[in-house]
C-alpha cells in the first residue's frame, strides 16, 4: 500500500495557513471551517497512519520513508524527510487529536474575536510544524519545526498585542527559548562536524564515545530546557499564559513544551552514551518538578497553576528520561498531553463563565457547570495521580523505573514531587468548585466548547489500561504496576489531596489563608516572588543590556559628537577670518569695477532695459510657467514617487519588448 | 525535479514581483524597506544563476552579487537611520506622515 498520504498529515494545516495568511480579516474570518477541516484531515489520517504501523513492536525502524535531497555541499548530500515508525505515530496521534480538539474549542471560546482568522492561521502554522517535527527524520527538520513552532508561540502568546503584558510575555517567550535554541543550533553544528550527516539513522548508529558524545547531549539538553521551560530557563511559561487559552492548552500545555522531550527521546542514545548527560537530565527533572510543583501552590490565577503544573509534569518527564527510561517519559508526555489539554480547556469555560482568572473570586461552579466540571474532575484525578486515570499509570511507571535503577533519592523528591501535585490539584478544586459560590450568573460553555472536553475526558479516564499494549507497540515494555509502587504512590497522592481538601475544602466559608501566611512569611515571600528568578533576570541580564547601551550611548554623545561638532566649530572660526579678507579686498575690487561700468553703461541703458532684460524675463516667465505645472508631480509623498517609478519601469520593459533588445 | 536556470529565475521573479508589491502597498516605512530588500535578493539570485549557468569559468556574477549585498547592506544602515530620525520627529513611521518635500 502506498504511504504518501502521510506527506499530507503536516500540508493539510500547512495549506490551511498559507490560504488564510493572505486573505483579508474579514475573508479569513470566513475561512475558519477550512482550518478546522484540515486538522480534522490531519487527525484522520494520523488514524489511518497508525493503523498502518500496529501492531508495531519493531523500536525505530520506519513503515515509511520519504527523503528529498536539498543540496550538496561538497561529495555530501543534505537532505530533509519524514518518517513513519512506533513514536511518531503514537506523536501523531496525541497533536492531532489535542490539535483537533483545541480548534473545534476555539470556534465557540474566539467567536467574539475580531481576529479570529489570523487566531486560527497562527494555529494551524503551528499544528502542522508540530505534525513535521514529530515525523521528521533527521535533527536539521526537526529543528525547523522547532522554529516555526517558537514562532507561532510567539505570535499566539502576543495575540491581544494592542495589551501590555501579552506583548511583553511574547517577547519573554520568544528571549527565553531562543537561549535554548542556540544550545541545539551549536549542537546540530557538532553533530555535523562529528558525523557528518544530520538523519537520525546515521547519527544514532554512529559509534559514540563518552567523550564525544557528552557535549552533544548536553547542548541538546540545553535547547530541550528551552523549549519544555525547565529551571533555569522556565521563566517564560507561566507569563505565556497571556494569550488565549485555547492556544495556552496546544502548545503551551500539550505540543510544543514536550517537544523538548520528545527530542532527548530522538537523541536517547546519545545521552545513554554520555552517561553524564543522564544524571544532569535527571538533577533538572528533580529540581524542576519539585521547584514548580511548590510554585503552584501560591498562585492565585488558574491559568498560572496550571502553567506550574505543566511545568513540574515536564521535569516528571525529564526524570523518566535522566532515569534511562525514555519509553516511560513518552507514557507520560502521550498521557500529560491529554489531561493538560482537557485542564486547560475547562480553565477555558470556567473563565468565560466566571469572568475572571482569579481563583479567590470564584466558588461553586460544580452545580452550575455540570459537564465542565466532570471532566475537570477527570483532569485533576489524572494530574493528582489517582487510579485508574492515566496520570496515574504513567507516574507509576516513571517511579518504577527510578525503583529499578536505585535511584532511591530521586525516588524520594519524585514522591515528594507527587504530593505537591496532589495538593495544588486539590486546592484548585476546591477552590473553584466546591467553595461558597461568589457570584449568581454562572453559564455552562457552548456545545461545541464541551464536546472536545468530553473526548477527552474519556481518552483519559481510560487511557491507562492501554498502558502495556502502548509498551507493546513502542517495542519496550511498560508493564503493570507493582502493588508496592502503586501503593506509595497512591498513598502520596491520596495524603497531598487530603491536605488540600483539610486548608480548602473542610469549611464552608471562604477559606483564608492569611494566617498560614503570616506563620511563614519567609518561605511564602521565595514563593510569592518565584524565587526571584524574574528579578534575578531583569537585574543581571536585562540590566546588563540597558547599562551597556547606556555607555554606548555616552561614547556617541561624548566621541562621536564631539568630534563632528570640533570639526564644525573650526571651520566656522575659519570663515571668521575668510569674512574680512572677503569684504576689504574681494569686494572693494568688484565694487570698484562695477562702479566703471556703471559709468560707461549710463549710454546702453534703453538698449539693455528693451532687449537684454526683455530676453531674461521672457526666459524666466516661460521657466516659471514649466515649473508651475511640473510641481504638481513632485508630491511629495514617498509612495506616489514609488508607483512612478515602477510604471517607468514597466514602461521601459514594455519598450524593450516591442523594440528587441 | 532538478533546478535548473528558468527555476531560479522563475523564483527570482516571484520575489522581485512580492517584493514590488510591498513596496507599493505598505504604508510602515520599515515594511517598505524590507521590500525593497525582497527586490534586492531577487536580483542577487539572479546574478548568481547567471553565473552558475551561463558564465559558469568567470566568477563575475558572483562577485557582482556579494558587491549588491554590501552596497544593499549600507543602504538599509542608513534608511533604518533615517526611519529612526522621522520617528523621533513624527512619532510615526508611515510614510504618508512624511510630505515636506511637496513641491
Amino acid at each position: 500500500m502506498s504511504m504518501g498520504y502521510v506527506v499530507l498529515i503536516p500540508l493539510l494545516p500547512a495549506l490551511a495557513f498559507a490560504l488564510l495568511a493572505p486573505l483579508s480579516r474579514r475573508a479569513r474570518t470566513r475561512a475558519v471551517p477550512l482550518a478546522v477541516g484540515a486538522v480534522l484531515g490531519s487527525l484522520a489520517l494520523s488514524i489511518a497512519a497508525f493503523l498502518a504501523v500496529w501492531p508495531g513492536g519493531h523500536a525505530g525502524e520506519p513503515v515509511w520513508q520519504g527523503v528529498v535531497t536539498i543540496a550538496h555541499i561538497g561529495d555530501r548530500a543534505l537532505s530533509l524527510g519524514l518518517q513513519l515508525e512506533p513514536v511518531s505515530a503514537v506523536m501523531l496521534l496525541v497533536v492531532s487529536l489535542v490539535g483537533a480538539a483545541v480548534q473545534v474549542y476555539s470556534l465557540g471560546y474566539m467567536h467574539r474575536e475580531e481576529r479570529i482568522g489570523w487566531y486560527y492561521a497562527a494555529l494551524s502554522l503551528f499544528t502542522a510544524a508540530m505534525l513535521a517535527l514529530v515525523l521528521s527524520n533527521n535533527f536539521l527538520g526537526l529543528f525547523m519545526a522547532w522554529e516555526i513552532m517558537g514562532l507561532c508561540s510567539y505570535l499566539l502568546i502576543g495575540f491581544w498585542h494592542e495589551q501590555e503584558p501579552p506583548r511583553l510575555a511574547s517577547i519573554k517567550a520568544f528571549l527565553t527559548t531562543k537561549v535554548g535554541d542556540l544550545g541545539f543550533m551549536v549542537a546540530l553544528a557538532v553533530i555535523y562536524a562529528e558525523v557528518g550527516a544530520f538523519d537520525f539513522h546515521t547519527v544514532l548508529d554512529h559509534a559514540w564515545t563518552a567523550a564525544s558524545a557528552t557535549p552533544v547531549a548536553l547542548l541538546l539538553l540545553f535547547g530541550a530546557m528551552g523549549k519544555s521551560a525547565q529551571f533555569p530557563l522556565h521563566v517564560w511559561l507561566p507569563d505565556a499564559m497571556a494569550g488565549p487559552t485555547p492556544a495556552s492548552a496546544l502548545i503551551h500545555a500539550a505540543t510544543m513544551v514536550a517537544a523538548g522531550v520528545f527530542l532527548v527521546v530522538r537523541a536517547f542514545p546519545i545521552f545513554e552514551a554520555s552517561g553524564v548527560a543522564l544524571t544532569v537530565t535527571l538533577w533538572v527533572g528533580l529540581v524542576t518538578a519539585l521547584l514548580a510543583g511548590l510554585l503552584a501552590m501560591v498562585q492565585h490565577d488558574i491559568k498560572k497553576v496550571l502553567a506550574y503544573s505543566t511545568i513540574s509534569q515536564l521535569g516528571f518527564m525529564f526524570i523518566a528520561l535522566g532515569a534511562g527510561g525514555s519509553t516511560a517519559a513518552l507514557y507520560h508526555l502521550v498521557t500529560h498531553a491529554y489531561f493538560k489539554s482537557l485542564l486547560f480547556l475547562g480553565a477555558g469555560v470556567i473563565i468565560h463563565a466566571a469572568h475572571t482568572q482569579d481563583m479567590r473570586e470564584m466558588g461553586g461552579l460544580a452545580g452550575k457547570l455540570p459537564v465542565t466540571s466532570l471532566a475537570f474532575a477527570s483532569g485533576s484525578l489524572a494530574l493528582a495521580g489517582i487510579v485508574p486515570f492515566s496520570g496515574f499509570w504513567s507516574k507509576d511507571e516513571i517511579l518504577t523505573v527510578l525503583l529499578h535503577e536505585h535511584q532511591y533519592v530521586a525516588f524520594g523528591i519524585a514522591l515528594l514531587a507527587a504530593l505537591v501535585t496532589a495538593f495544588y490539584v486539590s486546592r484548585l478544586w476546591f477552590r473553584v468548585f466546591t467553595a461558597p459560590p461568589q457570584q449568581a450568573e454562572l453559564h455552562e460553555g457552548h456545545r461545541s466548547m464541551l464536546a472536545p472536553m468530553v473526548v477527552l475526558a474519556s481518552v483519559t479516564a481510560v487511557l491507562g489500561f492501554f498502558g502495556p499494549t502502548l509498551g507493546g507497540f513502542l517495542g519496550h515494555e511498560i508493564p503493570w504496576p507493582q502493588l508496592a509502587t502503586a501503593a506509595i504512590s497512591t498513598a502520596a497522592a491520596a495524603a497531598g489531596v487530603a491536605l488540600g481538601w483539610w486548608v480548602y475544602g473542610r469549611r464552608t466559608s471562604v477559606v483564608n489563608t492569611q494566617a498560614i501566611k503570616q506563620r511563614f512569611p519567609h518561605a511564602y515571600g521565595v514563593l510569592a516572588n518565584k524565587y526571584y528568578f524574574d528579578l534575578t533576570y531583569g537585574y543581571f541580564v536585562v540590566g546588563g543590556y540597558d547599562a551597556l547601551t547606556r555607555v554606548l550611548a555616552v561614547f556617541d554623545q561624548r566621541v562621536v559628537d564631539g568630534a563632528v561638532n570640533g570639526t564644525a566649530a573650526a571651520w566656522r572660526r575659519l570663515a571668521g577670518g575668510g569674512w574680512t579678507f572677503d569684504q576689504r579686498v574681494v569686494d572693494g575690487a568688484v565694487n570698484g569695477t562695477a562702479a566703471a561700468w556703471r559709468r560707461l553703461a549710463g549710454g546702453g541703458w534703453t538698449f539693455d532695459q528693451r532687449v537684454v532684460d526683455g530676453a531674461v524675463n521672457g526666459t524666466a516667465a516661460v521657466v516659471k510657467a514649466a515649473g508651475v505645472r511640473v510641481r504638481t508631480l513632485q508630491t511629495g509623498s514617498v509612495r506616489g514617487y514609488q508607483t512612478l517609478v515602477a510604471g517607468a519601469v514597466v514602461l521601459l520593459v514594455i519598450w524593450i519588448f516591442v523594440k528587441g533588445v | 525535479m532538478t533546478v535548473g536556470l528558468p527555476q531560479l529565475l522563475g523564483l527570482a521573479a516571484m520575489l522581485f514581483g512580492i517584493g514590488l508589491y510591498g513596496a507599493l502597498s505598505r504604508k510602515n516605512a520599515v515594511h517598505v524597506m524590507m521590500s525593497l530588500e525582497l527586490m534586492a535578493n531577487a536580483v542577487n539570485i539572479n546574478l548568481v544563476a547567471f553565473s552558475r549557468f551561463v558564465t559558469p569559468e568567470a566568477m563575475t556574477g558572483q562577485f557582482f552579487a556579494v558587491f549588491s549585498m554590501v552596497v544593499s547592506a549600507a543602504e538599509i544602515g542608513i534608511g533604518l537611520a533615517l526611519v529612526l530620525a522621522i520617528y523621533r520627529r513624527k512619532k510615526s513611521v508611515e510614510l504618508d506622515a512624511v510630505q515636506e518635500l511637496k513641491g
